[in-house]
């Protein structure tokens, strides 16, 4: 047992937050040493505990907060792979939000909760029971309000409100679900699925009462439809908040919740049992299309991403409502490879903004001639979610495909057919507009907004971090056969699912 | 004065009666030399916090003290449990942010000497009575220091001594007059059926009929109109609204909480198994969670929102009544648990956010809500500390209301009393929907620029600490609760 | 004593506690209302409680009758009051007012009938005491009627200090001249003393500043 480094890690951004806060605004070296020192000790230290974890030690710290009721922090192989995760774009998106909001006002604040903000996304990945889980859940949509609303425009203040009004609600079903469980079964630590399972077969309908009661607080942030409406409105924020939202946190952190309730908690094999895992893998297929679909209409950029994240992120409660191995390789692998492909996707777009000035999808003509390495990260997500090999995202559709037959639901290999088709109609002809049109400057115009933001095609804070995670997106599928590649972490977790 | 206990004169005993008694001293000082800097404030009344500090120690380890004393004939009660000695550490701790903060009020904003010096004297008496309450074991002590606060809290909201602060005092004093005696006659009621004052003995004499429902009715009327309590209320929102951020930060944390502190102690030894009476109270406090929400939400004035939000969160104290009226022994030990986790904790963020609401006010000389547009740029410190209280009135985590909440639902849930989880569930969303109103207009950027004044660093310090103890008690509860678990519940 | 002497006694405290409540006069009315107190001092000595006797003296009707008479500008200086009330509460605002008063009275009213039925105290002998019981509960409604009903801040505190006194006649006529029920009554006038003080320092100040003698829009709901 050794909790010093999870304290440690917890302890890193959040010390970073409040440092944050008492430097003066104008402080901009400082903060920016901090915001990088924070985020490469945090992720040396969830390094650390990776290595630490493959060699057999154990890292949990628990303390009393009510009667029974204790506060835990552990990391299994579950939690530290969404920590890895998390720590690893946290490193990428600071980069590219201090590139980003230059000169910009309110940086102190905006800086400070977003340290705020990985705190609590960590506190999620390394929560050892539902309280402490809880506790990160909720203090991760606080921490996300100032962000949401950054901007300051009615606009955003109106988004925001949106937002609270799902997450507080969603909050507060999550928590009578919990005080509901608690008081049924007691305390359950993460990976203790024989407590309920040992529960007499009378307190079943109860189970699944509860079950969907969790599933519908997780819902509204992994935005499954119908409890989506927030994510596309929280398009007003800036892109690294975006990044953050879509491939780091927010959403992450509601799939991540259904993955620890099915598998952790009433574990794979009562939650099949209770049959509520069809009804999941029927919500997961309609969002998937719904999402696809959704997001075909749309005509800006940024909400076309937002509804392809509404679609991805059902992916990952696809792969857990597959009874089998392949499915859980598949949805935990697709965490990972979905937060890769959607940072770039958005950090792309927010250079874009940032650099041209473009919103609209028309307004993308030739632009891969003007910034051709930004178009080649958006191109290698742009393929990865649509599924072709060898970005990862094949990776993620291949393992779900096959899980689906082995969980007798090959209707579902139409859904993935299906929303791989219409993701092909919504990206390609943005990669043919980038690519194959000509741009405004062959005289048939200008950039809505130009600014010539550093010696390369934009400002290098920007272009870096895009560059990394794309090929990040691209490593993770080729290397797919390695030790800590995501899918082969995946497998790991896996393997110590259903053997155990 | 005699003083007897089982284990004679003791030293907890001296120290017990040293810290009850001393603020008075202190006031009546300070009155007359009214102090000009925080520090030697803070290092006064810091012993005192340590001596109950001291005295917790004391009860943790060898149990409950208790003594008599009869001054001309009378035999009065007191007694220092778990319960009593945690309240009067959370009293000294307010009382001293809000001594502190009061002499930095008065370095930024233009008081009365006179005014100013009336304070202290005040301030010394209501905690001499907040601490006499916690200890009091017999209904006539209970009465003069009930008395003692009323009056005391009174004369502070007076202070400011404008037109529209003497009409609200006016009418707090009547209310307060009226529900004295509605208290006495209760207590006559008492004393003619068991001829006893103290409270064992009363627990024991009491038989169960007309007559004791019929005290207790008159009593709890007098307690609920001191309390606040829904639809009691009509008093509280002017009083506030008018009165000075240090003295609304002490009456909104701990003198309607003693009023309510009372009630529960009365309650559980003469009708602990009303539970018809006991629900009726429940659904008062289910109003009030409404009720005070809702008006919190339509307020345009800062403060006034904030006092609004004191009558709905009160509510949430009266759902013990229910909770603890013949239901198990399981359920009943959470409910006392969290109901006196949310006073502790509502106490702690009621204080800071008057405290943040008055910095904001003081700073932009904006009342109205309107008026705080664009202040997150400016304030942003002030507006840190509104927001971490606000997080403990919302009772999400990791905040005292949290784990509050937390029992309480686990509480109603095990009792099957789903009505109440229904109340929790709309006063959490009624609280946030009113805070997260003053962070809508403080984080508008269009906003024209104020000018703001510039504070002491003490002001915003004392209610930014004030607000993050009530965070640290969220996750610490494990400490007081034990305490509580040990005793304080009759 | 005798029992005629009781009914006497605690009849010419019903009329006076009628007169001071009743009368829109003021000064007349603080008059009454120092008889009044004049009168329950000898009723606490003739319950043989003479340090009670002497404190409501000095603090029931020398303190209080001064601090109404400061309030109404006959004392010292000061703004005086206008001599009459003529306010009048509006309609709509009773019927709230009346039922709280008369729950109050009726409660009171059952207990007491209870206790005197049923309680070894009360049924020992002590008839003496049955008229202190019946003028306090008659005292007690006069001046909750009054405190619904008045809107002159100055008649409101007037008719506090009666139902105050009824309260400790039937304290003292419930539970008798015991030691506890004098501390009782002790503490009850200190704040009665105290409260009448402020009332009325307030009462003056709000006529100084701008000239009001009632709460103004009283949306308060209980009396």
């Amino acid at each position: 047992m050794n909790g010093g480094l999870l304290l440690a890690a917890l302890g890193t951004s959040l010390l970073a937050a409040v440092v944050i806060f008492l430097l003066p605004e104008r402080a901009f070296r400082a903060r920016t040493g901090v915001n990088l020192g924070a985020a490469v000790i945090k992720l040396s230290l969830v390094a650390w505990m990776v290595w630490g974890l493959r060699l057999g030690h154990e890292y949990a710290v628990a303390f009393p907060v009510l009667e029974g009721l204790p506060f835990v922090l552990r990391a299994d192989a579950l939690g530290i792979m969404f920590a890895g995760l998390s720590s690893l774009l946290w490193l990428f998106t600071t980069v590219y939000a201090i590139g980003y909001l230059e000169d910009s006002p309110n940086r102190k604040r905006f800086f400070g909760f977003f340290s705020l903000c990985v705190a609590s996304t960590l506190g999620i990945s390394l929560a050892g029971n539902l309280f402490t889980f809880l506790i990160f859940y909720e203090l991760l949509t606080l921490s996300t309000y100032p962000l949401v609303v950054h901007r300051g425009t009615a606009k955003a203040l109106a988004a925001g409100k949106v937002y609270l009004r799902f997450t507080l609600t969603a909050g507060l079903v999550l928590m009578i679900g919990m005080v509901a469980l608690y008081a049924l079964a007691g305390d359950i630590r993460f990976g203790q699925r024989e407590i309920l399972a040992g529960l007499e077969p009378e307190y079943q309908p109860l189970l699944v009462g509860l079950f969907w009661l969790l599933v519908a607080g997780f819902g509204v942030k992994a935005a499954l439809v119908p409890l989506h409406g927030w994510l596309p409105r929280a398009m007003v924020a800036p892109a690294p908040v975006s990044a953050l939202l879509h491939a780091v946190a927010v959403v992450k952190a509601g799939a991540f919740g259904i993955v620890r309730l099915v598998y952790d908690i009433y574990g794979i094999e009562l939650s099949a049992e209770l049959g509520v895992l069809h009804g999941l893998v029927a919500v997961a297929a309609v969002t998937i299309v719904f999402g696809s679909l959704r997001a075909l209409a749309q005509q800006e950029l940024k909400p076309r991403l937002a509804y392809s994240t509404v679609s991805q992120v059902a992916y990952i409660v696809l792969g857990v409502g597959l009874f089998g191995p392949l499915g859980t390789i598949a949805a935990l692998s697709h965490l990972l490879h979905q937060g890769l492909m959607k940072v770039t996707l958005f950090f792309c777009a927010g250079n874009y903004a940032e650099e041209l000035g473009i919103h609209r999808i028309d307004e993308l003509d030739g632009a891969g001639r003007r910034m051709p390495l930004t178009s080649l990260a958006f191109t290698v997500g742009a393929l990865g979610m649509i599924g072709v090999p060898p970005v990862v995202g094949f990776l993620s559709k291949w393992y779900l495909g096959i899980g689906a037959i082995q969980a007798g639901m090959p209707w579902v290999i139409a859904v993935l057919v299906t929303s791989s088709l219409l993701n092909a109609a919504y990206f390609l002809p943005i990669l043919g507009r980038l690519w194959f049109r000509p741009g405004p400057d062959h005289g048939v115009g200008a950039w809505p907004g130009e600014r010539r933001l550093g010696r390369f095609e934009t400002h290098a804070w920007l272009l870096v971090p895009t560059m990394a995670t794309a090929l990040f997106s691209l490593m993770a599928g080729m290397l797919a056969g390695m030790p800590f590649s995501p899918l082969e972490w995946a497998t790991q977790v896996t393997n110590a699912e259903y053997l155990r | 004065m005699s003083v007897s206990s089982a284990a004679s004169l003791s030293t907890e005993v001296v120290v017990l009666w040293l810290t009850l008694l001393v603020p008075a001293l202190l006031g009546a000082l300070a009155g007359c030399f009214p102090p000009r800097r925080m520090l030697p404030v803070l290092l006064i009344g810091a012993p005192l916090v340590l001596a109950t500090l001291w005295l917790l120690h004391r009860v943790s380890v060898s149990g409950e003290f208790q003594g008599t004393w009869s001054p001309g004939g009378l035999l009065l009660h007191w007694r220092l449990n778990g319960l009593a000695g945690l309240l009067l550490l959370l009293t000294q701790l307010l009382l001293l942010a809000s001594a502190s903060y009061a002499v930095g009020h008065r370095q930024t904003f233009a008081v009365a000497e006179r005014a100013y010096a009336g304070f202290w004297p005040l301030l010394g008496g209501l905690a001499v009575a907040l601490g006499l309450i916690w200890v009091a074991d017999d209904l006539l002590t209970l009465y003069a220091a009930l008395e003692l606060m009323g009056l005391c809290a009174v004369g502070m909201m007076l202070l400011p001594g404008k037109q529209e602060a003497l009409v609200a005092g006016m009418r707090y004093l009547l209310y307060a007059l009226v529900g004295s005696l509605a208290w006495l006659l209760g207590v006559a009621l008492l004393l003619g059926a068991s001829g006893r004052l103290d409270m064992a003995g009363l627990a024991a004499n009491a038989a169960p009929g007309p007559v004791t429902g019929i005290a207790m009715a008159l009593l709890a009327a007098g307690l609920l109109l001191k309390a606040a309590v829904f639809p009691l209320h009509g008093w509280l929102v002017p009083v506030h609204v008018s009165a000075w951020a240090p003295v609304s930060a002490l009456h909104g944390a701990l003198v309607v909480k003693a009023s309510f502190f009372i009630l529960m102690q009365l309650w559980q030894r003469l009708v602990a198994d009303a539970v018809a009476a006991a629900w009726l109270l429940g659904l008062l406090g289910s109003l009030a969670v409404l009720w005070g929400g809702l008006q919190a939400w339509r307020a345009d004035a800062l403060k006034q929102m904030v006092a609004w939000s004191t009558v709905g969160q009160l509510g949430y104290l009266m759902l013990a009544f229910p909770l603890l009226a013949g239901t198990s022994a399981a359920v009943a030990s959470l409910a006392w648990q969290a109901t006196w986790l949310q006073l502790a904790g509502h106490a702690l963020a009621k204080a800071a956010m008057f405290m943040a609401a008055g910095n904001l006010v003081l700073a932009t000389g904006e009342r109205h809500l309107s008026g705080l547009a664009g202040i997150s740029r400016q304030l942003p410190l002030s507006l840190m500390t509104f927001g971490i209280a606000a997080v403990t009135l919302m009772g999400l985590p990791p905040s005292a209301g949290f784990t509050a909440k937390w029992l309480l639902l686990q509480a109603a849930i095990l009792a099957g009393q789903w009505l109440w989880v229904a109340v929790l569930v709309a006063g959490t969303l009624l609280t946030a929907a009113y805070v997260f109103r003053v962070f809508r207009f403080a984080f508008a950027e269009d906003a024209p620029h104020h000018d703001v004044r510039v504070l002491p660093a003490g002001l915003d310090l004392i209610a930014l600490l004030l607000a993050l103890s009530a965070l640290a008690l969220g996750l610490g509860a494990e400490w007081p609760l034990a305490l509580l678990r040990e005793g304080g519940r009759p | 004593m005798s029992l005629l002497g009781e009914l006497v006694a605690a009849g010419l405290l019903v009329i006076l506690a009628t007169a001071c409540l009743f009368d829109r006069h003021l000064f007349r009315a603080c008059l009454a209302f120092l008889a009044f107190a004049l009168l329950m001092a000898l009723a606490w000595w003739r319950l043989e409680a003479p340090w009670l006797a002497l404190a409501e003296i000095v603090l029931g009707a020398l303190l209080t009758g001064m601090a109404l008479f400061h309030a109404l500008g006959r004392l010292g200086e000061g703004c005086r009051l206008p001599p009459r009330d003529h306010q009048a509460r509006p309609r709509h605002q009773s019927p709230v007012r009346w039922l709280a008063a008369l729950v109050w009275l009726a409660l009171a009213g059952l207990a007491v009938w209870e206790l005197s039925g049923n309680s070894p105290l009360v049924a020992s002998g002590e008839v003496s005491r049955r008229p202190l019981l019946a003028s306090g509960l008659a005292i007690m409604a006069l001046g909750l009627w009054a405190f619904a009903h008045h809107l002159h801040l100055l008649r409101r505190l007037l008719a506090f200090n009666v139902l105050g006194s009824g309260v400790f006649l039937l304290l003292a006529g419930l539970a008798g001249p015991v030691v506890e029920v004098q501390g009782l009554i002790l503490v009850g006038l200190v704040v009665a003393l105290v409260g009448s003080v402020l009332g009325a320092a307030l009462l003056g100040r709000l006529y100084a500043l701008d000239g009001r003698v009632t709460l103004g829009a009283d949306r308060d709901a209980a009396p």
